[in-house]
């Protein structure tokens, strides 16, 4: 190997100096290093050093070389030491690797975990914030809610009224749930705000109950109209409330009726009713103005009470509670009033109690129009009418109860003029009542048809003159009062029908008188009598017999009073005198002008038929006129 | 005379005559009131009663005097006489008595009235058909003889009671037509009412009627 490696050496030597000689050495700096570094140790050019050249530079190659080999040895070392110490770090690196792979893999189940817990949470926000947003809108605050529940005393205040009022917001508001298909909800928060609806109207109620008799307390008004629109809505409530307030008032008015009548106000200021029942007008009066103040302030409170209900038939409840109220009052009334009616007392004070019930009734129905009160008042005055017209009736009855004879100069009797001021007393009254008319017509039957037998009883047993006389004489004095007042028309007329009838009797009677006292019965049946010839010829209407006739005539005309009957002068009415007079006188005249036209005929042959007569009927007729 | 709300043309004057108890009243009552009544207490003196009907398209008012049967009236009862256009004489078809004393009635009615008064014979208490005491056919001859017209009626069934007054309206109303009735005489128990009736003084410009003087 040695060889190899010299032969080697040499060739490298000689291909290298081959390459030296050939190539330009100062040029290759390979060459220029590898002298440099002979230069060295080749310090001399001997031929030991010749010979040893080789050696020298194998021996420096190898003591290179094994420099080097030592030196990479150490490089060798360290290089182990550093792969074991790499591989030690690739291990644990591969640990943490695989540590970080599990860790990795548990990290990730609890991203996964937090990311769906994150999501439920902002879920379950947003859902909270729903369900706050629900429960504000569709529930009531704590706040409310103990309003609604009330505290232990159970007060009510105000603040009730905007809760209910939420209840029902609420419960409007379900439809809005309604239409988005929350029907299960929106029926569970309507069942439930009806059921707090019905617990606070029922404690409205219960309050209500309590205190609505307390109406007149300015400081509940609001409180209890208030709570009185809220249960219209609850018609039975309400109606137990009102039932409840029309028990009360209606104990209360009677209270203060049986107090007004028995104690009087305060300290006995106004003096109890009953100090004045004595006197049957003023009890009676005050007993109804009472009435009448009192129907009239609880209808005031009524009113009051139901002044914000808005119900259609407000009306209605207000008039049939005020007569439940009115109820209790009725009996001590009628008690009171049957027995001032059932004593006996003048008719005109009856009469004037009747108005006054009459004027009463109206005025207190005007407030309370049916129920009890409403009966009891027309009982009332339905009874006071009868009684009234009762007494009358027995007061007249007593007064004809004996007839009487008229008196010699045929003026009505004093039973006949009593009665009549009697009746005028009462119609001046009846004239200035209400529904006179009836009245009137009722009071004028009941005193003017007894009042009319009695008369005709008494005449009945006169003479018929006197007879005559004596009714005209009534009749004229009945018409006379009569003839003051209104809606006597039909009395008046069967009055007068009943006048003429007596003047024509009179009338009869004074003509037949007349002609008795004339003479003038032969001479009228001649006059009559068509069938004999000339009328001076006939005994009796000889010129001398009418001269006597006529003289009679003359004398009647120069003192007509004195041919009148005797009764005639006793008429009250000149009107009737007169009638009689004038119609008697007629009857006379009518015979005379026969007379006369007969005499001046001369078929009859009469002589100088102007001398018999002194004066012509028309002269005649100017003087009886 | 009458404020009362019809306007009539024309009044007449009824009476109604004739014994006790043969039911004038209840007569006069069926025709004004349309009902019968039942315990009719005697009358004493007159009654009066009207009704306004309608004969030929005239409204006529009919004054009707209803006098007592008693005799102890008879006085007061005549003086009505005078004034009637009309005058209705009954008599009870059950009791003979009271028919028997028509002539009576018709003497007195024909004494005291004026020719032109239209007497009509009524016989009442008809519905007591069992109780008979006066035969239909005696009652009409007694009328036929006399010129009277002639009904039987009944106050408690009110037949033939309307038609009693009306008949004797229509021929009071056929009288004035036929100018034999005069109007302005006083006893013709007719007056005459232009338009409006007033309310009349107690006497009124009758005219005295010469027949006055036949007593």
């Amino acid at each position: 190997m040695e060889s190899n490696k010299d032969k080697e050496k040499e060739h490298v030597l000689s291909k290298r100096l081959n390459k030296i000689i050939q190539a330009r050495i100062e040029n290759d700096e390979e060459t220029i290093n590898a002298f440099k570094q002979l230069s060295t140790f080749y310090t001399e050019n001997s031929l030991q050093a010749r010979r040893n050249l080789r050696s020298q530079i194998e021996k420096r190659s190898l003591s290179i070389n094994k420099q080097i080999l030592s030196s990479f040895l150490e490089v060798k070392n360290s290089f182990d030491c550093i792969y074991n110490d790499i591989a030690d770090m690739s291990k644990s690196i591969q640990d943490m690797e695989s540590r970080l792979q599990n860790t990795k893999t548990q990290t990730k189940q609890l991203l996964q975990q937090t990311s769906i817990l994150q999501n439920e949470r902002d879920k379950n926000v947003k859902q909270q914030k729903i369900v706050n947003a629900l429960l504000e809108k569709y529930q009531l605050s704590p706040d409310y809610f103990s309003i609604l529940q009330g505290g232990k005393e159970q007060l009510i205040t105000p603040e009730i009224f905007s809760v209910i009022d939420r209840v029902q917001e609420i419960h409007n508001d379900c439809k809005v749930l309604m239409q988005s298909g929350l029907q299960t909800l929106a029926l569970d928060i309507m069942e439930q705000m009806t059921l707090y609806q019905e617990a606070a109207l029922e404690r409205l109620y219960r309050w209500t109950q309590n205190h609505c008799r307390n109406i007149d307390n300015t400081d509940l008004t609001d409180l209890i109209t208030q709570a009185m629109l809220r249960l219209q809505e609850r018609p039975v409530l309400f109606n137990y409330v009102i039932d409840e307030y029309c028990i009360c008032r209606r104990s209360k008015i009677t209270d203060d009726f049986i107090n007004a009548l028995t104690r009087g106000g305060p300290s006995g200021n106004p003096a109890p009713i009953e100090m004045r029942a004595h006197d049957s007008q003023i009890y009676i009066t005050d007993m109804l103005v009472w009435l009448n103040k009192a129907t009239a302030a609880e209808k005031q409170n009524l009113c009051t009470l139901l002044k914000l209900c808005t119900k259609n038939d407000l009306n209605e409840t207000i008039a049939n509670s005020l007569a439940v109220i009115c109820e209790g009052v009725c009996q001590p009334l009628k008690m009171r009033v049957e027995k001032i009616i059932s004593v006996p007392s003048q008719a005109s004070v009856l009469y004037s109690i009747v108005n006054l019930l009459r004027y009463y009734k109206k005025c207190i129905c005007k407030i309370v129009n049916r129920g009890l009160i409403q009966e009891t008042l027309q009982q009332l005055q339905d009874n006071s009418e009868k009684a009234f017209l009762t007494t009358l009736q027995t007061q007249v009855d007593s007064k004809l109860v004996r007839v009487e004879a008229p008196p010699r100069d045929l003026s009505p009797t004093s039973a006949v003029t009593n009665l009549l001021a009697v009746l005028r007393d009462i119609l001046s009254t009846a004239n200035m009542s209400e529904g006179r008319e009836t009245d009137m017509v009722k009071i004028a039957q009941t005193v003017m048809v007894p009042l009319l037998r009695a008369v005709n009883e008494q005449a009945a047993r006169l003479p018929p003159t006197d007879m005559a006389v004596y009714m005209l004489n009534c009749m004229y004095e009945m018409y006379t009062c009569l003839s003051l007042y209104e809606f006597m028309d039909e009395r008046l007329e069967r009055l007068e029908a009943q006048s003429d009838a007596q003047i024509d009797t009179l009338t009869s009677e004074q003509a037949s008188s007349l002609v008795a006292n004339l003479n003038l019965g032969p001479i009228y049946t001649i006059l009559q009598d068509q069938s004999h010839g000339a009328l001076s010829e006939v005994p009796g209407m000889e010129p001398s017999n009418l001269r006597n006739f006529l003289e009679k005539m003359d004398y009647l005309a120069s003192h007509p009073d004195g041919a009148l009957l005797q009764q005639i002068h006793l008429l009250t009415s000149s009107k009737h005198k007169k009638s009689v007079q004038k119609r008697s006188f007629d009857v006379l005249l009518a015979i005379y002008k026969q007379l006369y036209q007969a005499v001046l005929d001369p078929v009859n042959k009469y002589e100088n038929p102007h001398v018999i007569f002194h004066k012509t009927p028309d002269e005649l007729e100017k003087i009886f006129s | 005379m009458s404020a009362g709300p019809y306007n009539y043309s024309y009044i007449f004057k009824y009476i109604i005559i004739g014994d006790m108890g043969v039911g004038k009243s209840c007569l006069l009552h069926q025709f004004t009131e349309k009902k019968f009544m039942a315990d009719c207490p005697h009358t004493i003196g007159v009654e009066f009663g009207t009704r306004i009907i309608e004969v030929s398209g005239q409204k006529i008012k009919l004054q009707i005097w209803d006098t007592a049967g008693q005799e102890r009236f008879r006085a007061v009862t005549r003086s009505y006489y005078r004034g009637a256009a009309g005058a209705l004489m009954v008599y009870d078809i059950t009791r003979r008595s009271t028919y028997n004393h028509l002539s009576s009635w018709l003497t007195d009615t024909r004494n005291l009235t004026n020719p032109s008064t239209v007497i009509f014979l009524i016989g009442n208490k008809c519905d007591l058909e069992g109780q008979r005491d006066v035969t239909y056919e005696e009652a009409s001859k007694f009328a036929e003889e006399n010129g009277l017209m002639f009904v039987e009626a009944s106050a408690k069934t009110g037949d033939n009671v309307e038609e009693a007054f009306l008949e004797t309206a229509k021929k009071i109303y056929q009288s004035i037509q036929d100018g034999r009735l005069d109007l302005n005489a006083a006893e013709s128990g007719v007056q005459h009412k232009p338009s409006q009736p007033g309310r009349n003084p107690l006497s009124n410009d009758q005219q005295a009627n010469k027949d006055n003087c036949a007593c």
